[in-house]
């Protein structure tokens, strides 16, 4: 072993028994993995199911009875009934429920009266753009099988000349969706948010200034300090993975050497980044809020994990391409779901590597530049 | 408690808390810039769908729908070779319209069931149920032009569908609440825990309890000024939130002034009951996270949470974020009855109320 490595491995084997030493952190950096796994996995969920719908119904007719029943059926809304001389809007206002349906009166007789003006009126709350986009287009199906249902017909058969296949995730699973996104948060909460503060809290009581004085190169220091939060980045990658396996049942259809490498990239370029902004602030609160800013919501909302890249305006289309979290987007979700391989993911990689080196090289000149007086 | 003294302890904290040009930047300029960038880059829409088109290079209907699918904004042209597959694997396409094999698509129209198919990259499941929807529509209007007759399906002109407070369905109106709560909820939770942790760390918190102050002077002279900072930042965020992104403000200010107070209180009340557990600011951060990441996933503010398990309702009740949100939206974007402004606000206040006690309650445990 050269003496280089022998000094980077003793620092880390100190970092390490730092870490043990202080079991408070070392549950919470491994139980962070735990809760956002739960949470992620077990709440969010993006089938809008049981829409709540109040209903007004002034017609009062068999017809519109049927309407309102079969707009049920489907679990797709939930019908509340509601006072009469309530003002719809305003229980939307009260949050009672998501949309309104109005029956108008007459909307029994004139069923079949082409001539006749709209006898149903819906109102949604458009405060969730989303939420309301998905529920229009339920309605569409839902009304048409109403309508056919309050004239006591069978429901028209499917009158659609397309038929789609969804692949890599044809049961349009939630989890599938999430759980592979995950990992990205993780190992940037880890990777970015832990090593900032631990490495700032060094700089801060000026231990790091006695590690600087002792002759071990700058370069060996660096990497003693940052091995084991690779280490504990890769624990939370292999949870999150057993957890996708067993709990989930997210498939692995790709490469795991592929993934162990981009997963290494990214960790490593996220504890260079947590690094530089330690070395800029030398302060606990302002690395917190720096790392934050620039490491954890980048990594939680322009990375795609839910919000689509491809869906922001052009101009911050572009600035994704210097997040590191968002190229291991595209590989953890590329591998996991698609089965992709390096043919498909070499661009995704290059980046990577590209965002990786650059980090790693500003982290240590500012290092370097910050030794001298 | 004497006035005197709290305007010390006002001035002290927030010099130290200001002092530094880069603390100032993240207090004040940072949740504008924040508020900016997501606001204009998170779209919830559909947009910039890559999509390939795979027939016979004779069929001119196949072309139509194809350029109807283009024309509607949700599509881009994308090439994919002969290997469809490989394309929708490496994302070079999203979407591939295929047309028939065995003929054109205008031959086989009335013949087949669904001449056309559309394979789609399901891996984001929330984008691709929203992309077939729009493109079954787009085909189905496409070949009942061409066809003349009623392949579409019968549209239910007895129904009217409106859609209040949001008409135009723009993200940005949805977002610009949810990140008001999200930055207001990381600076003064986080900033309060670790800045009352790192007096503890570095010790001069003991030269505070030797001086002649009463418990509820310290507390207050040390939490206030953040409650003070939290809410310098509230106009600072409404303001962009007017000027660039037009969101309304239709409620009365008052009542957005005073759901803003009673929440900043209630997160510096949280953030100093976590400073009171963690012994150096690390913990203190980490204790934040483990607090922050369920209230923010719980309460709908910026993810779907359609189907809570019942085990999670419970917690959903007690979340000072969930009511901040449905005030924040209620006020600004629905005009709220004050009955519902009053029972919400009253929630969260008691929420706050407990919050504080239990701060307090630390409090006294520590310092005795």
């Amino acid at each position: 072993m050269s003496p280089k490595l022998r000094v980077a491995a003793s620092i880390a084997l100190k970092e390490a028994r730092h870490i043990l030493r202080d079991p408070l952190t070392l549950a919470m950096a491994l139980g962070m993995p735990v809760i956002l796994v739960t949470l992620f996995g077990f709440i969010i969920d993006f089938h809008y199911k049981n829409i709540s719908v109040s209903l007004f119904d002034h017609d009062k007719t068999p017809a519109s009875r049927s309407f309102a029943r079969s707009l049920g059926a489907a679990n797709y809304f939930r019908v509340l009934p509601s006072e009469d001389a309530r003002n719809p809007e305003h229980t939307l206002a009260d949050n009672a429920s998501f949309a309104a349906l109005i029956i108008n009166p007459g909307f029994g007789r004139d069923l079949d009266n082409p001539e006749d003006k709209p006898a149903i009126q819906l109102l949604l709350d458009g405060s969730d753009n989303a939420k309301t986009g998905i529920a229009m287009g339920y309605f569409q199906k839902a009304a048409a099988l109403g309508l056919s249902a309050a004239r006591g017909q069978r429901p028209p058969p499917e009158s659609t000349p397309l038929s789609t296949r969804f692949l890599f995730n044809h049961e349009l699973n939630s989890r599938w969706f999430i759980i592979p996104g995950l990992t990205v948060v993780i190992c940037g909460l880890i990777g970015i948010l832990l090593t900032a503060l631990t490495v700032a809290r060094e700089w801060e009581n000026g231990s790091m200034e006695m590690l600087l004085s002792t002759p071990a190169r700058p370069g060996a220091i660096i990497a003693g300090k940052l091995a084991p939060y690779l280490l504990l980045g890769f624990c939370g990658v292999a949870f999150v993975y057993a957890a996708a396996r067993l709990v989930f049942g997210v498939p692995f259809c790709g490469s795991h050497a592929l993934y162990a490498l981009s997963c290494v990239l990214f960790l490593l370029a996220a504890t260079a980044q947590g690094l530089f902004i330690s070395i800029v602030t030398r302060q606990q609160q302002l690395a917190m809020q720096f790392a934050i800013v620039s490491g954890l919501l980048p990594s939680l909302l322009l990375s795609g994990f839910v919000f689509p890249v491809a869906s922001m305006p052009e101009f911050f289309r572009y600035f994704t391409f210097i997040l590191p979290p968002r190229w291991f987007m595209e590989i953890s979700r590329g591998i996991f779901l698609k089965g992709s391989g390096l043919a498909d993911l070499w661009p995704q990689l290059l980046m990577q590597a590209l965002l990786c080196a650059v980090l790693i090289k500003l982290a240590l000149k500012k290092f370097k530049t910050d030794l001298e007086p | 408690m004497s006035f005197i003294l709290l305007k010390g302890f006002f001035k002290k904290e927030l010099t130290q808390a200001l002092r530094d040009k880069r603390m100032r930047l993240l207090i004040f300029a940072l949740p504008a810039i924040q508020l900016t960038i997501f606001g204009f880059a998170l779209k919830t829409e559909v947009r910039n769908v890559r999509l390939a088109v795979q027939g016979r290079a004779d069929d001119a209907l196949l072309q139509r729908v194809a350029r109807r699918a283009y024309a509607s904004g949700y599509f881009v042209p994308a090439e994919t070779g002969a290997d469809w597959l490989a394309a929708l694997r490496s994302g070079k396409a999203e979407a591939v319209l295929a047309g028939p094999v065995n003929g054109t698509l205008a031959e086989r129209m009335d013949r087949d069931a669904a001449p056309l198919q559309l394979l789609l990259d399901a891996s984001n499941m929330q984008r691709a149920q929203q992309l077939e929807t729009y493109m079954a529509q787009i085909a189905a209007q496409e070949l009942a032009e061409y066809s003349g007759h009623g392949r579409a399906p019968p549209a239910p002109s007895k129904i009217s569908v409106r859609v209040l407070y949001n008409p135009a369905l723009d993200s940005a109106i949805f977002m610009v609440p949810a990140v008001m709560c999200l930055v207001l909820c990381v600076i003064t939770i986080i900033l309060t825990a670790m800045a009352l942790a790192r007096e503890k760390e570095i010790g001069t918190f003991e030269t505070i309890i030797s001086a002649p102050l009463s418990n509820t002077e310290i507390l207050s002279g040390k939490t206030l000024p953040y409650v003070l900072i939290g809410l310098a930042d509230v106009p600072i965020i409404l303001g962009v939130a007017e000027l660039l992104f037009r969101v309304p403000i239709r409620g009365p200010l008052w009542e957005l002034g005073a759901a803003s107070a009673v929440f900043v209180f209630t997160t510096v009340a949280i953030g100093t009951v976590i400073s009171t557990f963690a012994k150096n600011q690390q913990q203190a951060m980490m204790a934040s996270f483990l607090f922050m990441f369920p209230a923010i996933l719980l309460s709908g503010v910026m993810f779907p949470v359609e189907n809570i398990p019942d085990a999670f309702k419970i917690l959903a009740h007690i979340n000072p974020l969930k009511y901040f949100v449905t005030l924040l939206r209620g006020i600004m974007l629905k005009d709220m009855a004050l009955q519902s402004f009053v029972f919400n606000l009253s929630c969260m206040a008691a929420l706050s109320a407990a919050a504080v006690a239990m701060a307090v309650l630390r409090f006294r445990q520590k310092l005795n």
